[in-house]
């Protein structure tokens, strides 16, 4: 079982090494992956596809800022989230807003498994922990 | 047998008489007659003889065989009381010995007793001390969870209760501006 998911895991390795075209996932390499997974025969496919997906959506995960913000943002400030992460990954990443009350004021900013955050929710939770 | 004796005598005192006038007469004055005398002294020793023959000798016999009975006897008790007072002695010293050797081993048990005694004592004050000890880190571990816990729970509720007053009292200016701030910070980061 343990050898089936580790060439599973490699499978979709390369498989996924095909899909990006200069650093970005392409659409048409992962369609045409796709569409060689459904014609071919793989071995244990669904594990495969299910580790494909994985690595596809983390790599995407990259390119995408999820900026959870309480209150109002202005698109410049998105602007300026989205070229500041650009720089620091060295890739284009756009941001995404999406509202969050729960952090009462201030953003987090999201890209892939980083968390960037300042808000008030995240400075009263880390003085909770703190006491 | 003693008559004969007798006529005998009568016979040969006539043939005696020429040899003493003197004793004759006076035996003739004292009415001594020879042969009776001889008679008397012939039966007396048959007499004699006869009694030391058959009664002194046996009773005599008798008498020293009683007689060594009673020294057997004698020497038999001096024997049983040497006996006696030796086991008596024996007694004696066995007792004392015995006395001494319980008297001994009850000092040893006594002592025995009293080392067992300290050493149990010290060992309870040292486990009660550990014990004590124990519970006092016991006390001071609860003490300290318990403010831990206190401090926990107050950090929680100052926290909730910050947020919601956050939550009433800001504005969303105070956002916006909280959020520009926020911004700054995180793209200069």
């Amino acid at each position: 079982m343990a050898s089936h998911a580790k060439v599973a895991q490699q499978t979709a390795r390369m498989l996924f090494g095909m899909s990006v075209v200069d650093g970005a996932v392409s659409a048409d390499r992962v369609a045409g992956v796709l569409e060689y997974v459904e014609k071919h025969k793989v071995a244990n496919p669904v594990m495969v596809l299910k580790a494909y997906h994985r690595l596809v959506a983390g790599e995407l995960a990259k390119g995408v800022a999820l900026v959870e913000h309480a209150g109002a943002i202005s698109g410049a400030t998105l602007a300026a989230i989205s070229s500041a992460m650009s720089r620091r990954y060295g890739r284009a990443v756009t941001a995404t807003a999406r509202p969050n009350a729960e952090l009462l004021a201030g953003m987090r900013v999201r890209v892939a498994d980083d968390i960037y955050e300042s808000s008030i929710a995240g400075q009263l939770a880390a003085l909770g922990s703190s006491v | 047998m003693l008559t004969h004796l007798l006529i005998l005598a009568e016979a040969a005192a006539p043939e005696a008489a020429p040899a003493g006038n003197a004793i004759s007469k006076i035996t003739q004055e004292f009415g001594i007659s020879w042969p009776f005398i001889l008679a008397q002294v012939l039966n007396f020793s048959i007499v004699a003889f006869l009694l030391w023959k058959f009664a002194f000798k046996p009773v005599l016999a008798t008498l020293d065989e009683r007689q060594k009975r009673i020294a057997d006897g004698l020497r038999y008790t001096d024997e049983m009381k040497a006996k006696l007072e030796a086991v008596q002695q024996d007694s004696v010293a066995t007792a004392k010995r015995a006395q001494a050797e319980a008297s001994k081993v009850v000092d040893e048990a006594r002592k025995t007793a009293k080392e067992f005694l300290d050493k149990q004592t010290q060992e309870a004050a040292v486990k009660a001390g550990e014990i004590l000890a124990k519970a006092q880190q016991v006390i001071e571990l609860e003490k300290k969870k318990m403010l831990a816990e206190a401090r926990t729970e107050i950090a929680h509720l100052v926290v909730e209760t910050t947020k919601r007053v956050l939550a009433k009292e800001l504005s969303e200016a105070d956002r916006s501006r909280y959020n520009e701030s926020a911004a700054r910070e995180l793209t200069n980061a």
